[in-house]
């Protein structure tokens, strides 16, 4: 062969070889039909990042009668840097709220995770990839979130309990932009919380077959010194025929929310 | 169940609620459909994949009840003006903004127009119900027991609430009033979005907040033990039409009266660019003497679906608990 | 003889079937129709929340104390497709409220009408700002 045909075909194979876009990726991800990176699946996180974002250590539940089933298990903590960056005033309501965490914690009550707090919970959650829309549903209190993919002017008119979601693709990430948040959900069990200025960007990659990186930092400037973020994995859950099962929970939680207004209280 | 209100104001209570939109094309959908009106032939558009695409966010609000009125038994589909004067005095005449029938009338008429989102409109076929089997457009006779479980429910209801577990589904926000399984008209927020991968299909209601995964691989439904508010779906294709069969609900789901071996078949046909067209059929022996069926027509909307977070929000059942303790302390 | 049966026609469909209004929380569970009211009062802050709206005002009684009411409405969600925001109800605006209040005695009530002190009635049509126009608001100007 020439040399001119061997260049030719040095060329044509790096055109087609198609490396990586973003920076550090290896895996490329299965392709949809509309030729985005295929995340549709059914996830979940492992770890303890649903009880304190931090690196902590084991310690007791808050209920003596559940023993060892309450207790809090160890975590690495998910936190870049470690520690979340308070303001003053914010650290000393973080303590606060972790000493208030059975009456004080949205999550006791079923309500809605907020996000990231969501995408962490000990509960799979479902990426469902259409074009235009990209559907999250959570087992969690049957969460859900639509991330508009085609709207990046599409503000929301009111302030919700998941946010509004804006989403667009670099190479093989998901970046999800998220705003218009409520003041109402906390980040873990452990009372990290923000005001209604919360603003989230999500990444999600693929790492491997059955494995994403997810990363999202997290900026409050009402609550918090300077952006901050956490990275984890989430797996992908290979039950056969897995499903989300219903956790509705709020049918769970009425006697605590409701019970002091029976015409006859459980005693 | 149902509530006692004044004849008059359940009158408007039952049109202020009951909605249906869309047209009806004869007994089953055809799986090719036609644009009707237009004379245009339109081909189903597809998926990437080859299926039809249901994709996208539907409306379902209309005015036409589920059931035919018994002042109009044997009179299937209203003429062009009889279906314009129904809309008409229909608006009229269920306009919460009207302040005449009383006090109790004026709470159950509850708040202004503008809250409301019931559809002005019959739907397209002008046909005078949802229901399309029994023809004569009435759910069949309940069976013995199926009235028991009625009768029980509405006397709950009626009365000054014990507990969060007397009140319904959608009062403790558990499931919308209008999602089902199956979707059935209802006052506001009648939408749904459609999501639709090779192997499976979700159905996500405005209200509340419910994806329903439909798997689409063939695989078995839930073992019998595991019981769900909104039952357990399993998808397929006949053809154009996507059939959804849903099993294992709860006792409590109670659709309309329904007891948990309640088995619910939907078939979801896209008829043209702005129109899906949607139909049920309920098979519940234990509370139905026969099968039956309705189906209406969605339309597609810009929507966008929001947020109904609904227990965060959930004051009423602080309110409708508390005056149930002022009712027990007054005696009434 | 055909107007006599389109009038039969209206009635009958609005006479409709025994199907359970189970759709729509009961408003007579919570509020008394016994107790009705007409408040007039300053929006201190709007709920925009499901299943119902909730609008907080502050109403001067004749001695001049201020009674905090809690209003309810519907669903917001109708509201924001007409192009309705949280921006259009903003703290200050009074408003006059007829309802009934709630049957524990709280100062709370249903917004049966909602207007501004001139009469006119809160969010009719759209907002102007790019709502959708599908035709089904019969208040909206047809285009």
């Amino acid at each position: 062969m020439s040399t001119l045909g061997r260049l030719a075909g040095i060329a044509l194979f790096c055109l087609t070889a198609s490396p990586p876009a973003s920076s550090g990726a290896s895996f490329r991800a299965p392709r949809t039909a509309d030729g985005r990176p295929d995340l549709t699946g059914i996830w979940q996180a492992l770890g303890t990042a649903y009880w304190d974002l931090e690196g902590h250590a084991a310690q007791a539940g808050a209920v003596v009668a559940l023993g060892a089933a309450g207790a809090v298990p160890g975590g690495l903590g998910v936190v870049q840097g470690g520690e979340i960056p308070y303001q003053p005033w914010a650290a000393a309501k973080k303590k606060e709220n972790a000493k208030n965490w059975l009456t004080a914690d949205p999550e006791i009550k079923c309500f809605l995770p907020g996000v990231p707090r969501a995408t962490y919970m000990p509960f799979p959650f479902q990426i469902v990839q259409n074009p235009k829309h990209i559907l999250l549903s959570y087992e969690f209190a049957s969460a859900t979130r639509i991330v508009y993919m085609d709207k990046p002017d599409f503000e929301s008119p009111v302030d919700t309990w998941m946010g509004h979601s804006r989403g667009h693709w670099e190479g093989e990430t998901l970046v999800i932009d998220v705003n218009s948040f409520n003041d109402q959900t906390w980040f873990d069990r452990a009372g990290n919380f923000h005001s209604d200025a919360l603003h989230v960007v999500e990444r999600y990659t693929a790492i491997s077959p059955d494995a994403l990186r997810y990363e999202a930092t997290v900026e409050d400037a009402k609550v918090f010194t300077r952006p901050w973020k956490i990275s984890l994995p989430l797996y992908r859950r290979l039950d056969e025929h897995m499903q989300l099962l219903e956790f509705k929970c709020l049918e769970f939680v009425e006697e605590l929310m409701y019970g002091h207004l029976r015409r006859n209280p459980n005693k | 169940m149902s509530y006692r209100f004044p004849t008059f104001a359940m009158g408007w209570a039952l049109a202020a609620v009951m909605t249906l939109t869309g047209p009806v094309y004869g007994q089953t959908p055809k799986p090719v459909a036609k644009t009707k009106g237009a004379g245009q032939q339109q081909a189903v558009a597809l998926t990437p994949w080859g299926k039809p695409d249901l994709r996208g966010i539907w409306d379902f609000a209309t005015i036409t009840p589920m059931e035919r009125p018994s002042e109009l038994a044997g009179k299937e589909v209203l003429s062009e003006q009889e279906a314009t004067e129904f809309e008409r005095q229909t608006l009229e005449r269920r306009n919460p903004d009207r302040r005449d029938g009383g006090a109790e009338a004026d709470v159950g008429r509850a708040y202004n127009q503008f809250w409301w989102d019931y559809g002005t409109k019959v739907i397209a076929s002008k046909r005078t119900s949802l229901v399309i089997d029994p023809p004569n457009g009435k759910a069949p006779p309940l069976t013995p027991n199926g009235k028991k479980r009625a009768e029980a429910r509405a006397e709950i209801m009626r009365r000054p609430a014990a507990g969060p577990e007397d009140r319904n589904l959608a009062e403790r926000c558990i499931l919308g009033f209008n999602a089902g399984p199956p979707m059935a008209p209802g006052a506001y927020n009648n939408n749904v979005q459609l999501f639709q991968t090779p192997d499976s299909v979700i159905i996500l209601n405005e209200m509340v907040n419910d994806a329903r995964f439909v798997p689409l691989d063939g695989r078995p439904h839930l073992p019998p033990n595991i019981r769900q508010w909104r039952g357990d779906s399993r998808g397929h294709w006949e053809g154009n039409t996507l059939v959804v069969d849903t099993t294992n609900f709860r006792d409590e789901t109670n659709f309309r009266g329904a007891s948990r071996n309640l088995h619910v078949i939907e078939r979801f046909t896209r008829a043209d660019s702005e129109t899906l067209l949607y139909e049920f059929t309920i098979d519940d022996p234990a509370t139905w003497t026969a099968p039956w069926k309705a189906a209406f027509p969605m339309r597609r909307t810009a929507g966008p679906i929001y947020e109904y977070a609904c227990h965060e929000g959930n004051y009423g059942m602080f309110n409708i608990l508390a005056g149930a303790r002022a009712q027990d302390k007054e005696g009434r | 003889m055909r107007i006599y049966f389109l009038i039969a026609v209206v009635c009958g469909m609005l006479l409709a079937s025994a199907s359970p209004v189970s759709a729509h929380h009961a408003f007579a569970a919570e509020f008394d129709a016994n107790k009705p009211i007409k408040l007039q009062g300053a929006v201190t802050k709007v709920e925009w929340i499901n299943p119902h709206a909730w609008i907080h005002i502050d109403v001067k009684k004749p001695d001049g104390k201020i009674e905090k009411w809690m209003i309810e409405g519907g669903t917001p969600n109708t509201l924001f497709r007409r192009g309705f925001s949280k921006t259009s109800l903003l703290p200050g605006t009074i408003i006059v409220v007829e309802g009934y209040q709630s049957k524990d005695g709280s100062l709370r009530a249903n917004g049966r009408d909602l207007t501004f002190p001139d009469g006119r009635k809160l969010f009719m049509g759209s907002s102007g700002t790019g709502a959708p126009r599908d035709g089904r608001d019969p208040t909206e100007p047809k285009q």
